[in-house]
């Protein structure tokens, strides 16, 4: 068997133990019962060594994380933000937070297994280590604002049944908010500098090799955008206070709003990042 | 036969259980005591704060239980005319689904509730340490708590808290998930609050701060939380502090206004503020309940929740009754299978009385033969007395849980003779 049969084993193996994870969280939503949920952690976390050990075996595979194939990269997301929400549920074990997390990596494995396995990313004149290092972090802080606006969107949802009055199964089911806001908290605390030295080494390269141009590209315009709209986000929290339902509902639309702009420059104009 | 007879909250006051209780209490080796009463066998007393009962295994039904009965009414002081209307007597089978009820907290006082599981199991432990108890109770009580493991993870009979003050934590909990460190401020002095303080302290709050009109009451309370008293002039400072807001004055304005705590809200840096207003008339202006982390619930609020707990918990007790009688069928059919053992062991050794004698009388003849040859021969017999028997005790095992067996046992112990 060969190193690349045993990487598509490996990614066809993580990719179904990620649609049962799915399954299984959303089950536990809909019957209200914390123990799928717990379940389906466990498979998630199987699927994540599955999908670390195939990562390794692309990297070894194409020499480096600069040559990946956009399977790869896709996959790459989904990794990240299954390993953030994995290491998140050490510090604050709440399960239920996967039934709004794993449609997310699933939907980044779908996308995944659309591509062309051998297909490479970046084109050859964009392959270099500094390009890797934007993506990863990139990717990693991305990853962490996902999980900031799932738990905001739970606070949300708890915040509303609590004021309703009502002690309801969905209540019991959901985290605490107390406990909501810290992930929300912890999310902006690590993502914003992790995406602020990815955009370093994307500023870094690009200046390296465009030279010229590449500040009026309109992904990079609408990332900086982001990037502020997130910066402000974490001023506000550690300066203001703001926190709560408040940093909840903002993180949300915040997240609703770097969606938005990824489709429209995606779909509407000519980028310098059209690979992705 | 298993026997129960004992009184609880619903069949006697508390002035009688008080009686009862101590009585019992008095007594010096009250299992020995009712051990050596006439008829009793196996015998084991649960007393906890709502029920006293006598659960004993007995020979004669009838004359059983009355010296139960009179012994634990004479402990008690209580005359016939009492003891008979407050004791209630089951047997058998009835005794059996009455012990895994109590067991399984179906019926006590408030159903669902987890210590009397506790009080059951700490019964036992005395009998089981006086050697009170036998074969029959010991599968009895260890059926009786296996009924109640089922009904505790199979049901959701304890989950939901039934009371205002247990309701008040879980909603604490689902605000701010622990509760270590957490500051309370008590308005008022009033008992409903203090409950309600003690039981947010036993979940991990940390300070107590109780402000009332009147200081020295205030003082009183706070010492009893080792906290700190305050006046009501200093509330809107003990607010900025607090996570926990408990009021229970009987003031007939608002304490607590949605101006005051808009007025410190940039002050707490939005933490989220729990407020529950256990006052009537109300202490807490309802308009604060649609301010930004703040989550305010009154006494009908807390009320409405303990209410439709309850109806889940008598849902629940549906199921869970399910699983007492499939854990009783359980007992009753090991029951009727101990009933036929005595009668498999009589035929076996009718069997070997008979091999044994007719083997005497051979003893003369085998003498000739050699070792080998009479091994072989004793060999054959009791294989085929083992082959003779194994059907009547194969039938005996199966046919014992059926309502028939008492017949097939009368008729095996006449066609052997074993009476």
């Amino acid at each position: 068997m060969t190193l690349i049969n045993l990487e598509n084993i490996l990614f066809n193996i993580a990719f179904i133990l990620c649609a049962a994870s799915t399954a299984g969280y959303l089950l536990s939503l809909l019957v209200k019962k914390i123990k799928l949920a717990k379940i389906s952690t466990w498979i998630l976390s199987t699927a994540f060594c599955f999908l670390t050990v195939n990562l390794l075996f692309a990297v070894v595979n194409s020499c480096g994380l600069a040559n990946l194939g956009s399977r790869h990269f896709l996959s790459l997301c989904a990794w990240s933000v299954s390993a953030a929400y994995l290491a998140l549920q050490f510090k604050t074990k709440t399960r239920s937070l996967g039934a709004f997390i794993s449609p997310f990596i699933f939907l980044f494995m779908i996308a995944a297994a659309g591509q062309d396995a051998g297909k490479t990313l970046l084109p050859e004149n964009l392959q270099s280590w500094l390009t890797a290092a934007h993506m990863f972090l990139t990717i990693t802080g991305e990853s962490l604002f996902i999980l900031a606006s799932c738990a905001g969107a739970m606070f949300i949802i708890q915040n509303g049944l609590l004021k309703s009055k009502k002690l309801s199964k969905m209540s019991r089911l959901l985290p605490s908010l107390n406990d909501l806001d810290r992930i929300n908290h912890i999310c902006l605390l690590w993502g914003f500098p992790v995406l602020s030295a990815g955009v370093l080494a994307g500023m870094i390269f690009a200046e390296f090799s465009w030279q010229a141009g590449w500040l009026t590209d309109p992904k990079i315009i609408w990332t900086f955008a982001g990037w502020i709209i997130y910066g402000t986000l974490l001023h506000q929290r550690l300066a203001i206070g703001w926190r709560g339902y408040r940093m909840a509902l903002v993180s949300c639309a915040a997240f609703v709003l770097l969606l938005l702009s990824y489709g429209s420059v995606r779909f509407c104009f000519s980028t310098l990042h059209n690979f992705i | 036969m298993i026997v129960l007879v004992g009184l609880n909250h619903k069949t006697a006051s508390i002035a009688v259980r008080e009686k009862i209780f101590a009585g019992c209490e008095e007594q010096k080796d009250l299992l020995g005591r009712l051990k050596s009463l006439d008829g009793v066998g196996e015998v084991l007393h649960l007393s906890t704060c709502n029920r006293i009962e006598i659960i004993a295994i007995v020979e004669e039904h009838d004359k059983a239980v009355k010296n139960i009965r009179d012994f634990v009414a004479v402990s008690g002081g209580l005359t016939e005319a009492q003891a008979a209307s407050c004791f209630y007597e089951y047997c058998g089978e009835e005794a059996v689904r009455h012990i895994f009820r109590v067991a399984s907290s179906l019926d006590s006082m408030v159903m669902g509730e987890t210590q009397i599981l506790g009080q059951v199991k700490d019964a036992y432990r005395q009998a089981l340490a006086q050697y009170a108890t036998g074969v029959v109770l010991n599968r009895l009580m260890h059926c009786s708590f296996r009924a109640a493991k089922r009904v505790r993870t199979e049901t959701a009979i304890a989950v939901n808290p039934v009371s205002v003050s247990y309701a008040a934590v879980e909603l604490a909990k689902k605000i701010f998930g622990s509760l270590d460190g957490k500051k309370i401020l008590l308005i008022g002095a009033g008992e409903m609050a203090e409950l309600t303080g003690m039981h947010l302290i036993s979940n991990g709050a940390q300070s107590v701060t109780v402000a009332n009109r009147t200081l020295a009451q205030a003082g009183l309370l706070a010492e009893k939380f080792h906290g700190e008293a305050v006046s009501l002039d200093a509330l809107d400072a003990k607010l900025i502090e607090a996570d926990i807001v408990i009021s229970s004055t009987g003031a007939p304005d608002f304490i607590v206004t949605a101006d005051m705590l808009k007025r410190i809200h940039h002050q707490r840096k939005n933490r989220l503020l729990f407020l529950i207003d256990i006052a009537v008339p109300r202490d807490i202006e309802p308009a604060a309940s649609s301010m930004e982390n703040v989550y305010l619930y009154n006494i009908d609020d807390l009320q409405d929740i303990v209410d439709e707990n309850i109806n889940v918990r008598k849902k629940e007790a549906i199921k869970a009754e399910m699983i007492v009688e499939e854990e009783v069928a359980r007992y009753v059919n090991w029951q009727k299978e101990l009933e036929s053992v005595p009668t498999i062991v009589s035929l076996r050794n009718k069997a070997e009385e008979i091999v044994r004698a007719e083997m005497d009388k051979a003893a003369g003849w085998m003498q000739n033969l050699n070792k080998e040859d009479q091994e072989k021969v004793d060999n054959l017999v009791n294989s085929i007395v083992n082959k003779v028997l194994h059907a009547p005790v194969s039938v005996l095992k199966e046919e014992s849980s059926d309502i028939s067996s008492r017949d097939i046992v009368d008729a095996v112990r006449r066609l052997f003779r074993l009476d």
